[in-house]
């Protein structure tokens, strides 16, 4: 037998209308082809669900971080990167170019919401795949405790967000783009440049291993 | 004395003289090619006082398809779709449809015509795909055939010939001439001819110097196979020049042009008249009242007595307990749906890479294809674009839709350019083959499967390695195969060893069903053999 209950009403506010402008195009490859003005026709569904999962909790398989529980702050500065293209190019580290192509029209209005709704999700209990040295990882989390916090707990007043709670996939993931100079090169991406320089403190794959173990105990 | 030669032999004396192409169309001829049967699951018919009851995620192929089947048997079916509309990658593209990428959403701006239609899926039909074909027929979905190989058709390769074009009919029967010229040569040596006794020997002497349409004295000397120059009804036919082998030598397409069409894509193929999504609304037709759409899956949870999933539809949340759960959603979004599966189970869902094929289309304001003796068939091209493809259908109308760029392998070239770059490519490209392309070619569409909105990705990729799958590989597969806490079968394309095709999905099905079916019952209720 089948049983179907209503468990409680969610909000609707939240559709996320991607409009492409034509206008940016020239006139003569503008007639090749319509984009889709979804203010019109809207899309079928929530654009960051089908990759960051219907409540934020991320999926790494399709390289997405878990986005409940990230700060609004930080999603805000980080979504405007993306918009402006300063974070997700070039298009060599693909989550991050599909993440700049849908993000790439969102309005301010459209980002308020987007944050809003986020901020309604509880953070998922992340899971720690990675094991290395936490003694070690501690000593070397010195020299992230200036900006991400002796707790990981991050400072928006120094634009560094809290480690604590993130997916260590994720962590090493970005530590290594910031390493091999994908992000954090933009010259418009001043904290990315701040957190490129740092993340070469970290010499090796144990390096990286340990400091995540230790960020891992933060949680 | 009469000496038995063996088939490895027979290959390896072919193979000895060079002409690889033929040893490929040898083997297929005697190998086993991948077949399948129509193998029906026999479902006994539900008790209607306690119906067993089946959520199904996903309206591609494999959903409707196990939808379709045990609706058939009495069973009570839900099947929860995200997207505005059932087929998952089985989908045609007409006039107003939008094609929802993320980041690059479109609507299609083609004539609305019966024929203007683009099959951004799946696109073909091998006639040895019995169990879709037996639902072609059960459906009411009406067939054609589909002109896969046109030997009046391209092969273009900037390294040879200068870039020109060359017409198939042109490249085959040059190479297949030069091929058999070495071959004949090469069989009237002593040692070759020992295995045969004599009139085997003459046989296959004179299967070569028919292969290749040799002239006296086994010389090559061109062909009227590849078309005359001039003339050939009123007067005499003017033959034309040979190409030189060396030129044929410069292009991969040495390679695949005498084989390109053999196996599954060799005739006969079909396709449904007027579009590959017919079979899904034929599957619709039987289901619509079964299906929601616009639902997202937020939670899959494995109880001791079935599965329990938690969705969102038009703004509520719901819950709903199923005995079984059939589940098509791609393994690479599943793995960011709460869930809890077996940790063997996950790991094996994670592993699976997400294809990357890449096809776009345009409209054709005339259907130039045809002043150039074109109708239906495929141009190969060694560019990004690689393929274009005319239309099986709407013979002599005035428009048409072609394919105009398929990546089936590594689309990601394609789907990191931007909608413009994406058309100017595929203009460039293509004006290697057709002069006027720009001027003929409009409103054209894309379709990234990477990052179509609800399924980010084609055919699953198992195999990290192209020589086959691994130990671990097997592994996985297997386990991913087998249902999880005996109620949650994963299905779709993506379970199988050969992902991409329709029929694979259909299989998929069918052999979930089968397992519900002899766990239920205790009895196999297939009539053939196991997949495993």
């Amino acid at each position: 037998m089948m049983r179907v209950v209503i468990a409680r009403g969610v909000s609707r506010t939240i559709l996320l209308p991607i409009l492409l402008l034509l206008a940016l195009f020239s006139p003569a490859l503008a007639q090749q082809y319509k984009a889709i003005d979804t203010r019109v026709q809207p899309l079928s569904n929530k654009i960051c669900a089908t990759c960051h999962g219907a409540y934020g909790q991320g999926n790494s398989v399709v390289g997405a971080p878990s986005l409940a529980g990230m700060e609004p702050w930080y999603l805000r500065s980080q979504l405007i990167k993306f918009r402006a293209a300063v974070r997700g190019v070039p298009s060599d580290y693909i989550p991050g170019y599909e993440m700049r192509a849908a993000v790439a029209e969102l309005s301010d209005a459209e980002m308020d919401e987007v944050i809003a709704y986020i901020e309604t999700w509880s953070p998922a209990a992340s899971e720690a795949a990675i094991t290395g040295d936490t003694a070690r990882g501690a000593e070397l989390y010195g020299n992230c405790v200036a900006c991400h916090g002796a707790a990981g707990q991050g400072a928006e007043a120094l634009k560094a967000p809290g480690l604590a709670g993130r997916d260590d996939w994720y962590l090493r993931r970005q530590l290594k783009l910031f390493q091999s100079g994908y992000r954090g090169r933009h010259p418009e991406d001043i904290e990315g440049a701040q957190m490129r320089a740092a993340a070469q403190l970290l010499k090796s794959e144990k390096d990286i291993d340990d400091v995540l173990a230790h960020i891992s105990t933060l949680n | 004395m009469k000496k038995l030669v063996s088939r490895r032999e027979l290959l390896g004396l072919i193979a000895a003289t060079g002409a690889s192409g033929a040893v490929l169309k040898a083997s297929s001829a005697l190998d086993i090619v991948p077949n399948t049967r129509v193998d029906i699951p026999q479902i006994p018919f539900a008790n209607p006082s306690n119906r067993p009851s089946a959520v199904i995620l996903g309206a591609g192929i494999s959903g409707l398809t196990a939808a379709y089947e045990l609706s058939n048997a009495g069973y009570e079916c839900v099947v929860l779709e995200a997207a505005p509309k059932a087929g998952g990658r089985c989908l045609t593209v007409r006039s107003g449809d939008v094609i929802d990428e993320v980041g690059n959403p479109q609507v299609c701006e083609f004539d609305d015509e019966p024929h203007m239609y683009f099959n951004a899926g799946p696109a073909r039909i091998p006639s040895t795909h019995r169990n879709l074909l037996h639902y072609c027929s059960e459906l009411g979905v009406e067939l054609e055939i589909f002109v896969n190989e046109n030997k009046e058709a391209y092969y273009q390769d900037d390294a040879m010939l200068g870039g020109k074009p060359i017409k198939n009919t042109e490249f085959t029967t040059n190479a297949r001439g030069f091929m058999s010229e070495i071959m004949a040569k090469s069989f009237n040596n002593q040692e070759l001819d020992e295995p045969f006794d004599e009139w085997e020997a003459e046989s296959l002497l004179s299967a070569i110097r028919s292969f290749g349409d040799l002239s006296e004295g086994d010389l090559y000397k061109g062909s009227t196979r590849s078309g005359y120059l001039k003339g050939g009804f009123l007067d005499h036919g003017v033959q034309k020049d040979m190409v030189a082998f060396r030129e044929l030598l410069k292009s991969r397409y040495m390679n695949n042009a005498l084989n390109a069409n053999e196996g599954e894509t060799g005739p006969v193929l079909f396709q449904p008249v007027g579009g590959m999504d017919n079979i899904v609304k034929g599957f619709v037709r039987k289901l619509e009242d079964k299906i929601y759409y616009n639902v997202m899956v937020s939670s899959v949870q494995l109880t001791p007595d079935g599965v329990d999933v938690a969705y969102e539809h038009d703004g509520l949340k719901y819950k709903l307990q199923a005995d079984y759960c059939f589940n098509c959603i791609p393994t690479h979004l599943m793995t960011g749906i709460d869930n809890n599966f077996p940790q063997d189970y996950q790991e094996a869902m994670h592993y699976v890479r997400r294809g990357e094929a890449y096809k776009s289309a345009f409209q054709s304001r005339e259907r130039f294809w045809e002043k150039d003796d074109i109708y239906g068939g495929i141009t190969w091209l060694n560019q990004p674009i690689q393929q274009i493809w005319y239309p099986s259908h709407g013979v002599h109308k005035k428009k048409g839709v072609i394919l105009s760029a398929y990546d089936f392998g590594g689309g990601m070239h394609f789907t990191k350019l931007t909608q413009e770059q994406r058309l100017e490519t595929a203009i460039r490209q293509g004006e290697k083959v057709h002069p006027d392309y720009r001027q003929q070619v409009e409103k054209g569409i894309t379709i990234a499967w990477h990052r179509m909105n609800h399924m980010l990705g084609c055919a699953a990729r198992w195999q990290k390695n192209r020589s086959g799958m691994s130990h671990e590989e097997e592994r996985l597969f297997h386990t991913l195969r087998q249902p999880a806490g005996g109620r949650h079968y994963t299905i779709g394309d993506q379970v199988t060893m050969h992902s991409g095709w329709q029929e694979s999905a259909i299989l998929s099905a069918h052999w979930a069903i089968a397992d519900m079916v002899e766990r239920r019952m205790g009895t196999s209720a297939m009539p053939g053999q196991r997949l495993s």
